[in-house]
């Protein structure tokens, strides 16, 4: 009996798989039938949401210009060159043709202010650690129930890793830090998939999705950005601590040629090198991790389109792993770079 | 060429180029990891866990190369 169900179900997932291959982008193309869903369009910057007056001048609802230009369109949609040309337009038009848009977009004017669905998406997954460790921690019993111990896990494999790159005095100290920053690069990355962030949205004139209400976080540049500078800031914060400013003369490494000793000037040289990389960090760090969440976005919404139904789910699994290594990986790097600015080795 | 011809040829070429390196770098650490591995057995969990940590390093290179190409197709 139970051999047939599971037999039943696979039976369902391989029709599943089928269906959908014949009747997505690939199968529509070799057996030349109408695609099942049209082609997905790609927003890079995030989509303001909140003032419905700014909304509606994203969407491009309300204004007369864009009202006159959406049945445009529709009615090019078929042909090829101006359907791309148009899409062009979609996400160019903010920044090219209306540069008011632009500082509509900024969380930082007051007076223009817009709460972008990635910055919902940033909220919500701090709701959710708030709420998961807030009720982890609120009874501390020396026998922890199963919440308190699932907490208790995660932290002491994240304090034990912190401990085996720094050492266990220093590690306890820059814990929070790290703990948080690992936690909220996961959290957005995992919660990301859950799918009323695909479905909830705002939807144009034609029936599909404009702007999604919320956005994983990791596909605005800005939140890399922000954990990024955290995380410089962090180690360089704690290298000026450990050795006072005695920390810059790794970056201006003047003191042999000041003595005047001709083997000086590779030392400044090393110093220049060492501070551009420093720099750098920051750049490859921002990059890393919104590559990594954005890709993995546009993998989801591609498979979709080429195969519709149950293939994206392997894309699924991989973002979890691809979550769960990000944020391995931003934790991991800020430890390791701690651990360089704190050492004290002499040359 | 047309300036959309263009773009599309340079979304192409930047995604292809770009994971070459990615490609032959997550080949080099597999081939460590797999020799390390054959070596020396029981260190296999602490073995597979560097690997994983360092491909997803050579992986981040392919996909600033991927980011190039979605702009190039997408925003320019």
């Amino acid at each position: 009996m139970k051999k047939k169900i599971t037999w039943l179900v696979i039976v369902v997932l391989v029709a599943l798989l089928v269906t959908g291959f014949i009747n997505g982008a690939i199968g529509s193309a070799i057996f030349g039938q109408e695609r099942y869903l049209e082609k997905p369009a790609i927003h890079l910057p995030p989509q303001p949401i909140f003032p419905q007056s700014v909304r509606d001048y994203h969407l491009g609802y309300g204004t007369e210009e864009h009202s006159t230009e959406k049945p445009e369109k529709e009615s090019h949609a078929s042909d090829e060159h101006s359907a791309s040309g148009d899409k062009h337009d979609n996400l160019e038009s903010h920044s090219t043709e209306k540069p008011t848009d632009e500082h509509h977009a900024t969380p930082l004017g007051l007076m223009d202010f817009a709460i972008t669905n990635t910055l919902v998406s940033a909220w919500f997954a701090s709701l959710v650690m708030i709420l998961l460790f807030g009720l982890g921690a609120r009874k501390k019993q020396l026998i922890p129930g199963r919440l308190q111990s699932i907490v208790e896990m995660m932290f002491e494999m994240l304090l034990g890793f912190a401990s085996s790159v720094l050492g266990p005095e220093l590690a306890r100290k820059v814990f929070p830090v790290i703990a948080t920053m690992f936690f909220f690069v996961l959290f957005n990355a995992w919660l990301a998939l859950l799918p009323f962030y695909q479905f909830l949205g705002f939807i144009n004139e034609s029936g599909s999705i404009e702007a999604h209400f919320i956005r994983p976080a990791g596909t605005d540049l800005n939140m890399p950005l922000a954990l990024a500078l955290v995380s410089f800031v962090l180690v360089e914060y704690w290298g000026i601590k450990s050795h006072g400013l005695g920390y810059f003369k790794k970056f201006f490494a003047f003191g042999k040629i000041i003595r005047l000793k001709p083997s000086g000037i590779i030392d400044v040289f090393v110093g220049l090198l060492e501070l551009i990389s420093e720099l750098v960090r920051i750049v490859s760090f921002t990059f890393r991790l919104f590559g990594n969440m954005t890709a993995g976005e546009i993998l989801v919404v591609m498979v979709t389109f080429l195969v519709p139904f149950i293939a994206t789910q392997f894309v699924f699994g991989l973002e979890i792993l691809v979550g769960l290594i990000q944020s391995i990986i931003f934790a991991g790097l800020t430890l390791v770079f701690i651990s360089v600015a704190t050492s004290h080795e002499e040359h | 060429m047309e300036a959309e011809a263009a773009k599309f040829l340079g979304a192409a070429l930047a995604i292809a180029l770009g994971v070459v390196g990615p490609g032959v770098g997550i080949g080099i650490l597999g081939a460590g990891a797999m020799g390390a591995i054959g070596r020396n057995p029981e260190a296999a969990p602490a073995i597979t866990t560097n690997m994983i940590l360092a491909i997803a390093f050579a992986e981040a290179l392919g996909i600033y190369s991927l980011i190039v190409a979605v702009i190039l197709l997408f925003v320019v």
